[in-house]
């Protein structure tokens, strides 16, 4: 009777657990869970559930240590109860999970296993789902080798190019499956995710085609955050084929459903990648409007790392204005930031533009003679040969640059 | 001598800072992992159809 009692509690403890986490509030669901295993339970295949769940709640909390207990746990279950199904779901859950944290051989040999016995037992709902964990680790492990290392864009090393190439092949074969079985929503995240690999390997032509049927699939159902990324990595890959209008038009969308979905960064994003994108367009005065937004809101969430680049950015802008005031101000509270995070390379390029800045104002004070000699050594210090190929060529040049601020600060 | 020294810091500039330095932030947007989902439920509602289908069985028995 005991037993009984002990059994019928932890169902009903994992049920509210099971309830309240398909309401999206896993924290509270996690608790349940976690009482349900406390209180115990002689069926170990109730209990597999509750470690899945557990591992997915604690996933979905970002609490990846935690995931990785409990999918290990219920992998260890359902082998030893030998449910091969179980176990299919308890690898790919396991290398999802694996991957996130960085250990990509691991994850690849746990998403494999899915893949094996999702085959055997012709699964192909199965199947189809470990081809698309397969592509994001090789994605992840691509993205992942390639921000570690400092490159010339445009030139990847082997392993880098090896591992996209793996995953934009995984994700054809689960385009395939789920094809053919009329799964639409599988088929816009396999797009979606092909493009973003293409995009790396530097096929901007295939990232488009791949986002326009995200898009278009988006649009089907009605599903705005999907329409949103597709819309900005439609802007990506058209900044990097030279096309910066069409960008722009991508980017605009990006930020009016930003704004209708009241998600503050990502606006935020939109407005700084517009911005960049009036600067390859030359059209400083644009730049500096979105940038002053893109700062607002910066400020707005205390992003102090948006912040500086916001400032860096205002900085360029008015110094290709030739308003050298605004473009001291900027400098000014860059190399400000950059102190304060620590960024040693931002600090650096702070400091050069101020002495640079500082030199200009300098001399146009001192040799105001005539207004012919004041523009006259603006237009050396400023516009003159070194300094334009310092400065506006690398803006000009942003084109081809894929760079993370992760990735200047390598530079260190 | 001021025109030599704004050459100077360019030389500087050049050297220093790589050309490379603009801060394009490349924000790729992926799309969501799907996990594999097990539940109580479903092997609840089998346990609880099996108990019925019991429960009938031995009262038909019973008769």
């Amino acid at each position: 009777l005991h037993l009984r009692r002990m059994e019928a509690s932890c169902l009903e403890l994992a049920l509210e657990g099971e309830r309240l986490c398909k309401a999206g509030d896993c924290r509270a669901g996690v608790s349940f869970f976690e009482a349900a295993v406390q209180v115990g339970t002689e069926d170990l295949k109730t209990l597999s559930a509750i470690y899945s769940q557990l591992g997915n709640a604690y996933f979905y909390l970002h609490e990846y240590a935690k995931a990785l207990e409990y999918h290990h746990h219920d992998l260890t279950l359902a082998r030893t109860i030998g449910d091969l199904l179980g176990e299919a779901k308890a690898s790919g859950n396991l290398g999802n999970t694996l991957k996130v944290l960085g250990n990509f051989e691991e994850a690849i040999v746990c998403c494999q296993r899915h893949l094996d016995i999702s085959r055997e037992l012709n699964d192909k709902v199965g199947e189809a789902r470990a081809l698309y964990n397969l592509g994001n680790v090789y994605h992840s492990k691509g993205k992942n080798v390639a921000s570690a290392r400092t490159h010339d864009p445009g030139e990847l090393p082997d392993d880098v190019k090896n591992a996209l190439q793996k995953a934009a092949d995984y994700y054809e074969e689960n385009l395939t499956i789920v094809t053919e079985l009329g799964d639409r929503a599988a088929q816009g995240r396999a797009f979606g995710n092909l493009g973003n690999t293409h995009y790396l390997l530097g096929n901007f032509r295939s990232a488009v085609l791949a986002h326009e049927q995200r898009l278009l699939i988006a649009k089907e159902f009605g599903d705005r955050s999907a329409e949103r990324r597709a819309y900005s990595n439609l802007g990506n890959a058209y900044i990097f084929l030279g096309e910066f209008e069409t960008a722009s038009e991508y980017y605009k969308r990006t930020l009016q459903l930003a704004r209708q979905l009241k998600d503050r960064a990502v606006e935020a994003q939109a407005c700084y990648s517009l911005g960049n994108t009036y600067t390859l367009l030359q059209d400083y005065e644009k730049a500096i409007d979105y940038h002053l937004k893109h700062l607002v809101i910066a400020q707005e969430l205390h992003d102090k790392i948006g912040e500086g680049r916001a400032c860096w950015s205002l900085g360029n802008a008015y110094t290709a204005l030739g308003n050298h005031d605004q473009a001291m101000h900027f400098a000014e509270r860059h190399l400000e930031i950059s102190r304060e995070v620590g960024d040693r390379s931002g600090e650096l390029t702070a400091r050069l533009n101020l002495s640079d800045l500082q030199m200009v104002l300098g001399l146009s004070y001192s040799t105001n003679t005539s207004m012919m000699s004041e523009s006259h050594v603006v237009e050396n210090s400023l516009n003159g040969t070194r300094p334009r190929v310092g400065r506006r060529h690398s803006m000009e040049n942003m084109e081809l640059m894929k760079l993370t601020p992760e990735k200047v600060q390598n530079w260190n | 001598s001021q025109p030599m020294a704004g050459r100077q810091a360019a030389e500087l500039q050049s050297k220093v800072v790589p050309s490379k330095q603009i801060l394009h932030s490349d924000n790729m947007e992926m799309e969501p992992e799907t996990m594999e989902t097990k539940s109580v439920t479903d092997y609840f509602s089998k346990l609880h159809m099996g108990s019925l289908v019991y429960s009938c069985t031995s009262k038909r028995k019973n008769k």
